[in-house]
């Protein structure tokens, strides 16, 4: 027998487009694809974040190690990150800060010394390196009037004093959430509605007013004109089912008929601000291309051990 | 092993005094004779894991 091809050839077609937001389409595939993807921008698309804090002078409010949580999850850009090293992978160094490869070090120095609250920022962390610095949200969404704000560490009153080093690595969020480039990423099947012509001709317009009113989202309206139900927006249905409840208890099965399309998607991706939407979705598209390639070369051969190891450690459940 | 270890210093519950106190010694402030004493933040760098 011949050998069948299940190959497809996937599109996407980008509806929406902002710094760290992205609205797509993925149409001819399936959903084990749509959402190997999704779970990759969330998981395992690395990005760069504060791992070791070495604290010299901490008199704050706060203790040590809350401090050196909330430093980690401030968001850091990463567009570098696909490019550097894991620190563990690392043989020129041992991680520590030093090594351009795979680390980068922060100092954040503050010392109140009036009577008025000092807010310590992430505008405050001085980074050794200016390609990795804690994400500005006032540029992206485009507000310079407003005070420069930055993520909120501590807050110190007179006296009081914070002092410290932190080193940030490159990290994947299947390891720490706080490495996690995606704020949400989600995807629904494109909805198919098809409205029974014939049968809705023979409603009366009362009859067509609650068939539209019975949706909790606005999916339906009547057309001005031709006093027909018509479908305003099918990706304002939320699979509620209430529509296809409603007519069923007028007796009208079948007037409306509402399908998932199942090689259709509409995906919603928004990110921390690590990297921007768009190359989240293009490097998780490249991790996924390596995870595949790990496969098809590792044919439980020792050799592709080597060459993959962490990725054939990954492929093996790791 | 530390060659020598270090006296750490405590701060009195009740005068606030310092007392500074080796291993095996009786935990009383000198000053006062309160028995309750506050160890103080070492001056070493100390490290964490940001997780």
């Amino acid at each position: 027998m011949e050998e069948r091809s299940y190959q497809r050839k996937p599109v996407v077609k980008i509806r929406e487009m902002k710094d760290d937001y992205m609205k797509f389409e993925l149409r001819n595939t399936d959903a084990s694809v749509a959402n190997a993807l999704r779970r990759v921008m969330i998981a395992e698309v690395p990005t760069v974040a504060i791992d070791l804090v070495e604290i010299e002078v901490n008199s704050s409010v706060l203790n040590d190690e809350f401090i050196a949580h909330r430093l980690g999850l401030i968001p850091l850009t990463s567009e570098r990150a696909m490019s550097m090293r894991f620190s563990r992978d690392c043989d020129a160094c041992d991680g520590d800060g030093q090594c351009e490869y795979c680390s980068v070090e922060f100092h954040l120095r503050a010392k109140c010394v009036v009577d008025q609250t000092l807010d310590v920022t992430s505008k405050d962390l001085l980074s050794s390196d200016h390609t990795v610095v804690p994400v500005d949200f006032n540029e992206i969404a485009g507000d310079e009037t407003s005070e420069q704000k930055g993520v909120m560490i501590v807050k110190l009153r007179r006296g009081q004093e914070l002092r410290l080093r932190a080193i940030a690595r490159k990290g994947i969020g299947k390891d720490h959430a706080k490495w996690s480039p995606a704020a949400t990423v989600t995807f629904m099947y494109e909805p198919e509605i098809n409205i029974n012509e014939d049968m809705m001709a023979r409603l009366s317009l009362e009859d067509k007013q609650s068939i539209v009113e019975s949706s909790p989202t606005k999916v339906f309206d009547i057309d001005p004109t031709t006093q027909q139900v018509v479908v305003v927006d099918a990706e304002a249905y939320t699979y509620d089912d209430e529509v296809i409840k409603k007519l069923e208890s007028m007796g009208k099965t079948g007037l409306i008929d509402i399908k998932a399309k199942e090689d259709s998607f509409i995906f919603t991706v928004e990110t921390t601000g690590a990297v921007k939407a768009s190359q989240l979705v293009l490097n998780a598209i490249e991790i996924l291309k390596q995870k595949l390639d790990a496969v098809r070369l590792s044919d439980d051969t020792v050799e592709a051990d080597d060459q993959f190891g962490e990725l054939g450690a990954h492929m093996r459940g790791g | 092993m530390d060659p020598q270890p270090e006296p750490v210093s405590y701060i009195c519950g009740d005068c606030g005094t310092e007392n500074t106190l080796k291993p095996g010694d009786v935990i009383q402030c000198r000053e006062c004779g309160y028995r309750i004493l506050y160890k103080k933040r070492t001056r070493r760098i100390v490290q964490y894991e940001a997780r």
